[in-house]
């Protein structure tokens, strides 16, 4: 059976704060990505070129924190992350702290299958873009009112030492989605702006294999979403993972240990997206809420924010 | 309900709790205080050495082995030991690591590290900085002094800065030797291949040494440092391998254990090594030893990876294993187990 869940952040909006014309653009924004990663696996697609696909959109579209609209560093620059996953072979692909790339997901997947490597940062991320021929953009392309107010207001929060705690998780969206195609491949990918008012060079988990991406064939795919330097320490979405393969745990059983067990000890909060060998899809969060949509081959279709 | 099959565990648990009580002195003894360190995987082997290089590889492995044993025997933590076995051979240029690592494809040297506190956890780690002296030292900065685990490029040695560190021009890194192999390799061409299974078993010259410790303290707090200079030369620019990456090359929990890895670093990612045997001691219950020869010999040779990595559980258990031709490693410890070696069956004092 083939499936699809997507992301676009967890904690992000307080209920109250969120009007209905907001809720709305949300609920616009996941369906196109949703629907436009199923459409692709209902015509015998991958689950990869699925992810990629959904994350695509959601990296366009400005109302989340990847690509277009991403969150600002503390020196009002987009500085962009993003990994893909392909569970097949385990390959990898992946890139940070990139400035001008439109859409982080493709050039994280020319890395998996264009290169000899895994991860690429920086500069030297963007010169393999240029030499894989991807249009490079203005940092300014990425930058929106909204994000250049959110940085406005967390830099009022007058933190004067880099030792406080970012602040509540206001704005941790990051986006992401897992697959399983017909063949029972799967495959994750993530895409993020990180958080507002970062240092520059600060990389989450998003990027990072394991933390917040991780497929493996027979196993699981995850995608996470939350305070990254959490998700980093505990290896999130590979702990998901052996939880399934090493101690038998159903993928519902594991995200909610990790989620509720593991990272609420250490104090990070958040939410992820995981799809295992049978398409069974589970979507949770430790946060008030988490934008996500869920579509299968049974005819499942939702999208919901709580 | 995952371990129906292990009821005699808690009682062991019980009774080595009942020891520590006891008798002080037992229990210290029962844990040993232990440092191991690697200073990369690869063709090490005897056909490739002279005897004045061996015993100059030899020597840097032992200071750094010293150096790091020093601070546990003095009573100092498994963080400031493994510190200071990585910082001393990150100064020592024979290993790929600060000064004397591998340049990249812009003749720079562009290192990455990473250090994890088992006791929390916490970790730091910094990648694709140029002008970090002691990268191990910064990515325990970033651990200690900012709410971040992951710092790059020039945002990493701004940050640097505002913590008083002093950057160093890119030339103190770069070596005569290191000149000469990026002069000889820059000619090469690498196809891509991150999805065959035998991709860069063509490197020209076995520089993938990365360097690393892991130790154990009188507490019972595991810590692990990695640092290198990544893939051999001409990486291009911008390449983060396994050894920043927490779960990849570097992690320490003191609920399962503490390991470093050296080798193809993209494998590394794409298997999660140093989490996944972790995971299998902590989870499959499985000896250190075992958990790491599945990863090593059996997943990770099976992707088409090459590498090793040094382990070190709890109790002071301790395992250096490699699928490469050879291993620099070390391992002491207050049983008096003090051993230095760099191909597969050797241990020279």
């Amino acid at each position: 059976m083939y499936a699809i869940a997507i992301h676009g952040g967890a904690g992000a909006v307080p209920r109250a704060t969120l009007s209905a014309e907001r809720e709305q653009r949300y609920r616009r924004g996941l369906e196109a990505a949703l629907d436009g990663g199923y459409a692709l696996l209902e015509r015998g697609g991958s689950s990869l070129d699925a992810v990629a696909t959904a994350v695509r959109i959601l990296e366009d579209d400005a109302v989340f924190n990847a690509g277009h609209g991403a969150a600002l560093t503390r020196e009002g620059a987009a500085e962009l992350d993003a990994a893909i996953m392909d569970g097949r072979q385990l390959r990898a692909g992946a890139v940070a702290s990139v400035r001008h790339v439109r859409n982080p997901i493709e050039l994280a997947r020319r890395v998996m299958e264009k290169s000899r490597h895994v991860l690429l940062v920086g500069a030297g991320a963007e010169e393999f873009a240029l030499e894989e021929k991807l249009t490079l953009v203005p940092n300014h392309y990425f930058r929106t009112a909204e994000r250049l107010e959110q940085l406005e207001f967390e830099r009022r929060g007058e933190r004067v030492s880099d030792l406080v705690p970012p602040a509540p998780p206001t704005t941790q969206g990051t986006v992401g989605a897992v697959a399983r195609d017909a063949a029972g491949n799967l495959a994750a990918a993530t895409s993020t702006g990180g958080m507002t008012n970062k240092r520059p060079g600060r990389v989450g988990d998003s990027p990072i294999i394991g933390a917040g991406t991780y497929a493996k064939n027979g196993v699981c795919a995850v995608s996470a979403t939350g305070h990254g330097e959490y998700f980093i320490r505990a290896v999130a979405a590979h702990h998901v993972c052996t939880a399934v393969e090493y101690r038998g745990l159903t993928l519902q059983q594991a995200v909610h240990e990790l989620l509720h067990g593991i990272l609420r000890a250490l104090g990070g909060d958040g939410g992820l997206i995981a799809v295992d060998r049978d398409g069974q899809i589970v979507m949770e969060f430790s946060t008030e809420g988490m934008f996500r949509g869920a579509r299968d081959a049974r005819g499942r279709r939702e999208i919901a924010i709580y | 309900m995952s371990r129906p099959k292990l009821p005699a565990l808690p009682c062991l648990l019980l009774l080595a709790a009942a020891a520590t009580r006891i008798d002080p002195a037992a229990a210290a003894d029962a844990r040993p205080l232990v440092i191991v360190i690697h200073g990369g995987a690869g063709v090490i082997e005897p056909a490739r050495m002279t005897s004045a290089k061996e015993a100059s590889y030899r020597a840097g492995l032992a200071a750094a082995l010293d150096a790091g044993y020093a601070v546990l025997e003095r009573g100092g933590t498994s963080l400031d030991a493994v510190t200071a076995a990585v910082r001393t051979l990150e100064d020592d240029p024979q290993f790929n690591a600060g000064r004397g690592a591998v340049l990249n494809d812009q003749g720079d040297a562009e290192l990455d590290a990473a250090i994890m506190d088992g006791n929390g956890p916490h970790a730091g780690a910094v990648a694709s900085v140029l002008h970090v002296k002691n990268p191990v030292e910064l990515a325990r900065l970033v651990m200690e002094k900012s709410p971040y685990v992951l710092l790059v490029g020039e945002g990493a040695e701004e940050f640097a800065l505002e913590q008083g560190m002093a950057l160093m021009p890119r030339s103190y890194f770069r070596t005569e030797a290191r000149e000469r192999e990026f002069e000889e390799t820059r000619h090469l061409e690498w196809a891509p291949r991150n999805t065959g299974p035998h991709a860069e078993t063509t490197v020209q010259h076995d520089s993938r040494g990365t360097v690393g410790a892991i130790a154990l303290d009188r507490a019972g707090n595991l810590a692990a440092a990695t640092s290198t200079g990544g893939l051999s030369s001409n990486k291009h620019r911008g390449r983060v391998g396994d050894t920043p990456l927490i779960g990849a090359g570097t992690y320490a929990d003191n609920h399962s254990c503490a390991v470093s890895g050296t080798g193809q670093g993209e494998y590394f990612i794409r298997g999660v090594i140093a989490y996944d045997v972790c995971a299998l001691v902590q989870y499959r219950h499985l000896q250190l030893a075992q958990a790491v020869h599945e990863v090593i010999h059996e997943k990770l040779r099976r992707a088409g990876g090459e590498g090793g990595v040094i382990a070190l559980d709890p109790a002071g258990n301790l395992a250096m294993d490699f699928n490469s031709i050879g291993m620099f490693r070390g391992a002491r410890d207050s049983r008096g187990r003090r051993e230095i070696a760099m191909y597969r069956n050797d241990a020279k004092p």
